[in-house]
């Protein structure tokens, strides 16, 4: 499986930017408006299609409903919206399933990385384990102590 | 009238030469406004703010808040950076409640302030991370939370954006200015230093142009766009090349 290293900021700022195009934008023609290269905006393309945020044809991105609703949305609804999208994302419900079967609901970060590993095989794992957690975090879902390098599910605040 | 920068000159000493950055600055702040500085790189605009925030004296001419001389201590204005300048051995919620000591919370109360800015900016779930551990979008909305903490009445932002990659820089943009168009949040208004044309008529509704070094203002506009802003709408254009056309 492919898992794209795109932050939720990026994914959103690709959203907005495709909204101001009227909600359909070649993905070339927005990556130059960027002054970037398609490569550099490709993560963040395939982050917004696996969120449900976007369907991708002919090289032409396009908002869904869902991208319309949180773009309507203030700060604090977004991330409601943002969670229930991340929570649904299959990679992050196995790693909660873990969890929530583990007794303390904790994994040791090298558990995590090899976690990850098997389901993204990458030689830069370190970098999609940081993704991930950048998007757990903004969804509330799995938090990350540095100090005690574990994963831990998260209270719904 | 909020503030107000008045006759600000300022001249660098460097191997002997007299360098003049700023040359007789001149304007007032209102409640509401929301000032992008723009100028040719080296004309004075970082300067100019951190004179205004107090960071730096001018040579002659003086920086008015609420009509008293601008202090570096006064608690209504609060600086955001564009190296974000975090404190890396302390996590989210202490680098915020750092900024509430001079203000003599503590504890509880400081807690419950920092958690109302850090859900604000939607930093929910990262108050106990440590900076290195933060793409720099995240870091910034640290650099925004702390800022709003002190509930100022103007915020001043030096080059906000520009550590940041194209699309998070998209995104923050409009969080700032959904958080601008929330009138029960501070501030009454912003001064934003940019270098980018675009970035000042999206975010302003007022642009003040320097000239080249040394800094003088050569116009002082009103961006009568609606919000929220489009940048592929012509009229929008329209603004970025006069912009433009003032600059150069």
């Amino acid at each position: 499986m492919i898992f794209p290293k795109a932050t939720i900021s990026e994914i959103i700022g690709l959203l907005e930017a495709v909204n101001d195009s009227g909600g359909i934008e070649d993905a070339a023609r927005l990556a130059a408006d960027f002054d970037l290269d398609l490569q550099e905006i490709l993560p963040s393309i395939d982050g917004a299609e696996l969120l449900g945020f976007a369907v991708v044809t002919d090289g032409n991105i396009e908002l869904t409903a869902d991208a319309r609703k949180l773009l309507d949305s203030g700060i604090r609804e977004r991330k409601n919206i943002i969670r229930e999208k991340v929570a649904g994302a299959e990679i992050i419900k196995e790693l909660r399933n873990k969890l929530l079967e583990s007794e303390d609901h904790r994994m040791k970060k090298e558990d995590a990385l090899k976690f990850v590993q098997e389901r993204i095989s990458s030689d830069d794992i370190e970098s999609y384990f940081r993704i991930i957690i950048n998007w757990t975090r903004h969804a509330g879902l799995i938090g990350y102590n540095s100090d005690a390098e574990e994963i831990c599910l998260m209270a719904k605040a | 009238m909020l503030a107000e920068i008045k006759n600000v000159s300022k001249t660098h000493e460097s191997n002997g030469n007299t360098i003049q950055a700023l040359d007789n600055i001149n304007f007032s702040v209102e409640d509401n406004d929301f000032i992008c500085i723009v100028g040719p790189s080296g004309c004075g605009k970082s300067t100019l703010l951190r004179i205004i925030v107090g960071l730096e004296r001018p040579t002659s001419g003086e920086v008015l808040f609420k009509g008293e001389p601008i202090s570096t201590d006064n608690p209504k204005v609060a600086m955001v950076f564009q190296n974000f300048a975090l404190f890396p051995w302390l996590n989210v919620t202490e680098n915020i409640e750092l900024v509430l000591e001079p203000l003599e919370l503590r504890g509880k109360k400081a807690e419950n302030k920092a958690c109302k800015y850090i859900k604000a900016v939607g930093l929910d779930g990262f108050e106990k991370v440590y900076p290195r551990e933060l793409s720099g979008g995240m870091k910034q909305r640290v650099g925004f939370a702390r800022a709003l903490a002190v509930e100022p009445v103007l915020l001043c932002m030096d080059e906000p954006f520009s550590s940041l990659d194209a699309l998070t820089s998209q995104n923050l943009k409009d969080e700032l200015l959904m958080l601008w168009a929330d009138t029960s949040m501070p501030p009454d208004a912003v001064i934003m230093v940019t270098h980018n044309i675009e970035e000042a008529v999206y975010m302003a509704n007022r642009i003040i142009i320097l000239s080249p070094r040394p800094g003088k203002v050569v116009a002082d506009l009103r961006i009568g766009l609606e919000r929220p802003r489009n940048r592929k709408d012509p009229e929008f254009y329209r603004w970025v090349d006069k912009v433009y056309s003032l600059i150069v």
